[in-house]
C-alpha cells in the first residue's frame, strides 16, 4: 500500500519477538496488553528512542536508520507517561523543540495553548506553578509544537484523575483530527482506547496475539488470550 | 629568620590528641583505635614526605620537580578515579586533565615571573593546585552521575524532541559545574575573614612578612579557582558523552561500557 507510513517486519527486542505489522496515514493505532508485554519498548522502536536487535522498521518505506535522528524525532513526537517539563517558564517548554530546528514563529506559542485548552498568560509562568492535568497539556503541547506527523503516546493519561482524562482526551481527539496525525498510543484503558483509536494491536509476552479494527477487537475477540484480558479489564 | 619548633613540645602535641581521645572513651565513640591509627599514621606521612622533600630539594630541580609532580598527579588520578569508576576511559581522562591543568598553571606562573623553578615553590604550590583540580573532578563525577539518574526523564523527553545529547545534557552540565564550583566561589568570597589561608598562615609564621605572604596567596588562590573550574569542565564535558550512545539513546549507568 503507498500510503504505508511505519512498516514493522520481524522485528526483535528485549521481549519483543517478530513484531510484524503496518500502519497507515492517519491510523490511530491502539497497542495494549498486560504489564510487561513490551508496550513501551515497541512505542520506543517508532522514534529511536530503542533499535530492534533483529528485524527492521520502515517509515515512509525508508529504513528508519537511513532518517537523520534528531529530524526523525521531531516529525515523530513522543509524549511521555510522566509530563517531565523543562524546569522553566511554559513558553520555554514550548519553544525547545522548535529552537533547535530554528522554526519558531509569533503566534505559534498562543496557538499551542489554545490546542490544548490552556489560558495564553500561562505562558510566563513557571511550570512548578501548574497542576499536574496543566503540566500534561504543556507536556503535549511541547510536543505538538515540533509539528509532528506522528504522534506517540505513552499512557498520557495514567497520572491523571477521571475529570482531567476525558478533558484531554477530548483535545487530543480535536487536535489529531484537526493536524491528521497519525497516533499510536499505549494505554490500559480500554475505553480510552475505543474513544481515541481506529486500530489495536495486542501484545502479550512479546508476541503480536491480534491486530486490526479497534471496534472489532474489543467487541469479537479471535483468541482467547484477548478473550481472557478483555475480560479481566 | 627561621623559626622552628623544638622537638619537646611537638611531642607534647599528644595533649590534644588526648582531648578527643577522652571523649571518645567517655562517650564510647568507638573511635579510639581510628583516632590512635589516623595520628601515629599522620605523623609518620608527614616525617616521610619531610625526608622526601629534604632529599628532593637537594636535586636539580630538572630532576626532583618532574619526579615529585609525576608522583602526585598519579596519586590524585588514583584517588579521583574512585568517584567514576562505572565510566569508560576515567584514568586516562583524569590524568590527561590534571596533566593539562599543571602545564596551564605552571607556565602561567613562571612566565609571569611569579614563581620560580624551585622544588621549595613548584612543589608545595602544585600540591595545592593539584589536590583541589582532584577534588574538584570527583564532585563534578559525583554530581554528573546523579543529575542523569534524577533527570532521567527530563532527558528522554528532550531527546524525543530532537535535541542532541549535548544539547540534551546541557542542563545536567550546568547544575554540575554549579554545584562544583560554589564552594571554591564562596572560599573566594570569604577568603581572609573567615580565617587566614593555609599558605599565608604557613608564610608568617616563617618569618615572611604578611603584604608579601598575601601576595603568594593570591597567586595560590586564583590558581587555585581557575585550575578547579578548568577540571570540573572539562571532565564533565569529556564524561556526558558516554551517557549517551551513537544513536543519540540514553544509556543507563550500569549499562554503559567499561572499556577504559
Amino acid at each position: 500500500m503507498s500510503d504505508a507510513i511505519f512498516q514493522f517486519n520481524q522485528v526483535n527486542r528485549l521481549v519483543l519477538q517478530n513484531i510484524t505489522f503496518t500502519l497507515h496515514e492517519e491510523d490511530r493505532l491502539i497497542i495494549f496488553g498486560p504489564s510487561g508485554a513490551g508496550k513501551s519498548t515497541l512505542l520506543h522502536l517508532f522514534n529511536r528512542m530503542d533499535d530492534p536487535e533483529q528485524g527492521e522498521v520502515l517509515f515512509h518505506n525508508k529504513r528508519i536508520e537511513q532518517y537523520d535522528i534528531p529530524q526523525l524525532r521531531r516529525s515523530v513526537g513522543l509524549v511521555l507517561q510522566q509530563p517531565h517539563l523543562f524546569p522553566d517558564t511554559v513558553l520555554d517548554n514550548l519553544k525547545f523543540g522548535p529552537s533547535l530546528f530554528n522554526d519558531w514563529e509569533e503566534g505559534r506559542a498562543e496557538r499551542l495553548m489554545e490546542y490544548v485548552n490552556l489560558p495564553i498568560d500561562y505562558l510566563d509562568k513557571s511550570v512548578e506553578e501548574l497542576s499536574g492535568g496543566e503540566k500534561q497539556r504543556v507536556s503535549l503541547a511541547r510536543t505538538l509544537a515540533n509539528k509532528p506527523d506522528v504522534l506517540l503516546l505513552d499512557e498520557p493519561t495514567s497520572a491523571l484523575d477521571d475529570r482531567n482524562i476525558e478533558a484531554i482526551e477530548e483535545d487530543l481527539i480535536r487536535l489529531i483530527e484537526h493536524n491528521h496525525l497519525t497516533v499510536v498510543m499505549v494505554t490500559h484503558s480500554m475505553d480510552q482506547a475505543k474513544r481515541i483509536g481506529t486500530k489495536g494491536l495486542y501484545i502479550e509476552e512479546g508476541q503480536v496475539i491480534e491486530y486490526g479494527d479497534i471496534n472489532q477487537l474489543l467487541e469479537n475477540p479471535n483468541t482467547d488470550q484477548l478473550k481472557q484480558f478483555l475480560h479481566k479489564s | 629568620m627561621e623559626r622552628d619548633i623544638p622537638t619537646y613540645s611537638l611531642l607534647l602535641l599528644i595533649v590534644f590528641v588526648m582531648i578527643p581521645f577522652t571523649i571518645a572513651y567517655i562517650y564510647q565513640l568507638g573511635l579510639k583505635k581510628d583516632i590512635i591509627w589516623s595520628t601515629i599514621r599522620g605523623t609518620l606521612q608527614l616525617l616521610l614526605i619531610g625526608l622526601i622533600l629534604t632529599y628532593l630539594f637537594d636535586l636539580s630541580p630538572l630532576v626532583g620537580i618532574p619526579i615529585m609532580l609525576s608522583v602526585m598527579i598519579l596519586v590524585a588520578t588514583f584517588h579521583a578515579r574512585k568517584k567514576g569508576k562505572e565510566l569508560p576511559y576515567i584514568f586516562i581522562t583524569i590524568l590527561v586533565g590534571l596533566i593539562g591543568v599543571e602545564i596551564i598553571v605552571l607556565s602561567m606562573w613562571l612566565g609571569f615571573g611569579m614563581i620560580s623553578f624551585t622544588p621549595e615553590e613548584v612543589i608545595p604550590m602544585s600540591g595545592m593546585v593539584i589536590g583541589n583540580s582532584m577534588v574538584a573532578m570527583g564532585l563534578a563525577l559525583e554530581r554528573l552521575k546523579s543529575e542523569f539518574e534524577q533527570k532521567r526523564g527530563k532527558l528522554l523527553a528532550a531527546l524525543s524532541l530532537g535535541a542532541t545529547p549535548k544539547h540534551a545534557a546541557h542542563m545536567s552540565i550546568k547544575k554540575t559545574l554549579n554545584a562544583a564550583l560554589i564552594p571554591n566561589i564562596d572560599q573566594l568570597k570569604t577568603i581572609g575573614l573567615v580565617q587566614l589561608p593555609g599558605m599565608m598562615t604557613g608564610l608568617i609564621l616563617g618569618g615572611v612578612a604578611p603584604i608579601i605572604a598575601i601576595k603568594y596567596q593570591l597567586v595560590i588562590s586564583i590558581s587555585i579557582f581557575s585550575s578547579v573550574s578548568l577540571s570540573a569542565i572539562f571532565i564533565s564535558m569529556v564524561m556526558y558523552r558516554f551517557f549517551f550512545n551513537k544513536q543519540m539513546q540514553l544509556l543507563n549507568l550500569q549499562d554503559i561500557k567499561k572499556d577504559g
